[in-house]
């Protein structure tokens, strides 16, 4: 298992690659979803002054 | 030729529909295969005879690299298609498309230092390669940065669309840069037919490539919702969808 994170020596440089890389992934949809819950409440804001 | 389909995409409340019912597909089909191609990636293929297991960073840099090319050549085609038809969904993909497509040039320039370090013994060098696409994350920002300069929302779209268009002349060079140019970064490497890789190492960066590219998708129907309930929030349909 040691070895598998050891990644030949590689693993300081690897790891950090894979985690910046999947944690931007993560990221995109975690502000995509925050994008969207506030359009929808500006919107409804907007609808309740304007009924 | 029927171009109803053409114009149905052009429908603000289709297209908020559309991309309601298709997000979950995309978004359910990307991580399957995002986590396929990572035991492949990581654990079945095996590591290379030059570069051994920090080679495995190009599962994470190709794709990177490959979606920030797609999206911003996506942004410009939107973009174009926004400015020639004024279709304001196109405009809004457009718009939609810059956040994810400078996220992945962020993810593409730090992956490929981490992998440029071990093999090139520097995490940044003024090469053609990198040098070009750090101007793609200019390109992204100064999209971004003139839409939010310009209050009218119609002259944001046309301002932007025309930088959009203008900077896809970067798309090639960024592309054929390791072709036209001496540069530290390698050439593009043939993954189909005579590949130069064996296809235990070819079939997880394939898939890969794929769930980015479905992920992609997921993540600009998602913000294509929040861009269009932005733009119509006074729109019958908005009371229709939120109520």
């Amino acid at each position: 298992m040691s070895e598998f994170f050891a990644m030949s020596g590689y693993g300081k440089y690897l790891w950090p690659s894979f985690a910046i890389g999947f944690g931007i992934v993560a990221l995109n949809l975690v502000l995509a979803l925050r994008a969207l819950s506030d359009a929808k409440q500006q919107a409804k804001r907007r609808l309740e002054m304007s009924p | 030729m029927n171009w109803t389909w053409f114009h149905r995409f052009g429908s603000a409340p289709y297209m908020y529909g559309f991309a309601q019912r298709w997000t979950p597909w995309f978004g359910s089909a990307a991580l399957l295969l995002m986590l396929i191609a990572l035991y492949g990636g990581l654990v079945l293929a095996p590591p290379d005879y030059q570069q051994k297991d920090a080679f495995r960073i190009v599962y994470v840099h190709a794709p990177s690299a490959t979606l920030s090319l797609l999206i911003y050549t996506t942004m410009a085609v939107t973009a174009a298609v926004g400015l020639i038809w004024r279709m304001k969904v196109a405009h809004a993909a457009a718009a939609a498309c810059a956040p994810i497509g400078a996220w992945f040039t962020v993810a593409t320039l730090i992956t490929g230092s981490l992998w440029g370090k071990p093999m090139w013994g520097t995490y940044w060098a003024w090469d053609p390669r990198l040098t070009s696409e750090l101007v793609l994350l200019f390109l992204y920002f100064g999209y971004m940065g003139l839409r939010a300069a310009i209050e009218d929302p119609q002259k944001a779209d046309k301002a932007s669309a025309v930088l959009a268009i203008v900077g896809i002349v970067n798309v090639p060079i960024i592309k054929y840069s390791v072709n036209w140019w001496n540069s530290l970064h390698q050439p593009a490497t043939r993954l189909l037919g005579k590949a130069d890789m064996d296809w235990s190492m070819v079939w997880p960066l394939l898939t890969m490539f794929l769930a980015f590219m479905l992920f992609f998708g997921a993540v600009l129907l998602i913000r294509l919702r929040a861009e269009l309930l932005r733009r119509e929030r006074g729109a019958s349909w908005v009371r229709e969808v939120l109520s």
